[in-house]
């Protein structure tokens, strides 16, 4: 078969090459094998009217969680207002009951806005996205810093 | 008493390896297919933040679309390894978070300059009445890794702000557990 002659075979074929090759690809694709990540994206398109500098509000309708980085301790510590938040069903339950008093108060858009630390890493702020799009909150602002000039 | 002298039986052992070639590419055909090849414009390592909401980017399989991706991603500027981000901590050593946009890492000044200039790549034809202004239709996709500073990300949206590009996503891993077929 592999490299010898045969009878039935008038044209035999050397196959073993290319077994070494399937052998070698196989290798390689096997080692830098990784499963592909689901990825996506979540809206966050700025406002038009007000670009970054954004205007002082007169009442506070906002729902605003501050996020504050622990550096010692490599934490962030989340608050609701003056309550710190513990963990994500916590934070779930006090931003949903403030998002249903807006409900009521006919006012449903009200934001859901991060105020975090720069120091703090993304995936926390994304944690929170997470649960606001969770409650079906889809108005979710980020809090800037003092914007400079071009 | 005579000798008998045996057949010589002329033995060949030729193992039959058409079905090893077939499992062999099979095998090729997984690795090939499920391997994740793409380096979403990327040079160097970045895990996405999960999130279980996240929906499909479908926008940036549309034709007519154009975005520019920028990674938030940690590399130190020699290249030698973080000790804080090998063991897993969090790293906030201002110079080991690099901005990258098409493998090109960029800084304060430098991204500024290139989100101009992909700002003016794709201007809207009419001006906002909202804005008052031309905006960029162009779309900005942020890639940050999980352990990336806010503040690098506040900074890419500033700055997207201030050159009129407003269309801006964040980009997230779905989980395992709650990724869809």
């Amino acid at each position: 078969m592999a490299g010898g002659s045969s009878e039935d075979n008038p044209v035999p074929i050397n196959v073993v090459p290319m077994v070494d090759v399937i052998f070698c690809l196989c290798v390689f694709f096997m080692c830098s094998f990784k499963f592909k990540q689901l990825e996506g994206a979540f809206d966050s398109w700025l406002p038009k009217n007000k670009g970054t500098n954004c205007c002082p509000v007169p009442e506070p309708a906002e729902i605003r969680i501050a996020m504050f980085w622990e550096p010692e301790q490599q934490h962030v510590r989340r608050q609701f207002g003056q309550r710190v938040v513990e963990d994500d069903a916590e934070l779930a339950q006090l931003m949903k009951s403030a998002h249903d008093d807006w409900v009521l108060k006919n006012k449903p858009d009200v934001p859901v806005i991060i105020d975090g630390d720069p120091r703090i890493p993304w995936r926390s702020v994304i944690g929170v996205v997470n649960i606001s799009k969770a409650l079906a909150i889809d108005n979710i602002e980020f809090a800037l810093g003092a914007t400079e000039k071009m | 008493m005579s000798k008998h002298k045996k057949p010589e039986v002329e033995e060949s052992i030729s193992p039959n390896l058409i079905p090893m070639i077939d499992i062999m590419f099979l095998l090729l055909l997984f690795f090939m297919l499920g391997a994740d090849m793409s380096q979403r414009e990327l040079a160097g390592e970045l895990v996405l933040p999960e999130a279980a909401q996240v929906p499909e980017n479908k926008n940036i399989k549309v034709e007519g679309v154009e975005y520019t991706t920028i990674n938030v991603h940690h590399e130190t500027p020699d290249g030698s390894p973080c000790p804080v981000n090998a063991n897993g901590g969090i790293c906030r050593e201002e110079s080991h978070w690099q901005w990258s946009i098409r493998g090109k890492n960029y800084n304060k000044d430098t991204l500024k300059e290139q989100l101009q200039v992909e700002a003016e790549m794709n201007m809207e034809t009419v001006p906002d009445p909202v804005a008052k202004k031309l905006l960029s239709a162009r779309n900005v996709l942020i890639r940050a890794d999980s352990a990336a500073p806010y503040g690098d990300i506040q900074k890419v949206i500033e700055y997207c702000g201030l050159v009129g590009i407003y269309k801006i996503e964040v980009a997230a891993a779905r989980p395992a557990a709650a990724a869809k077929p």
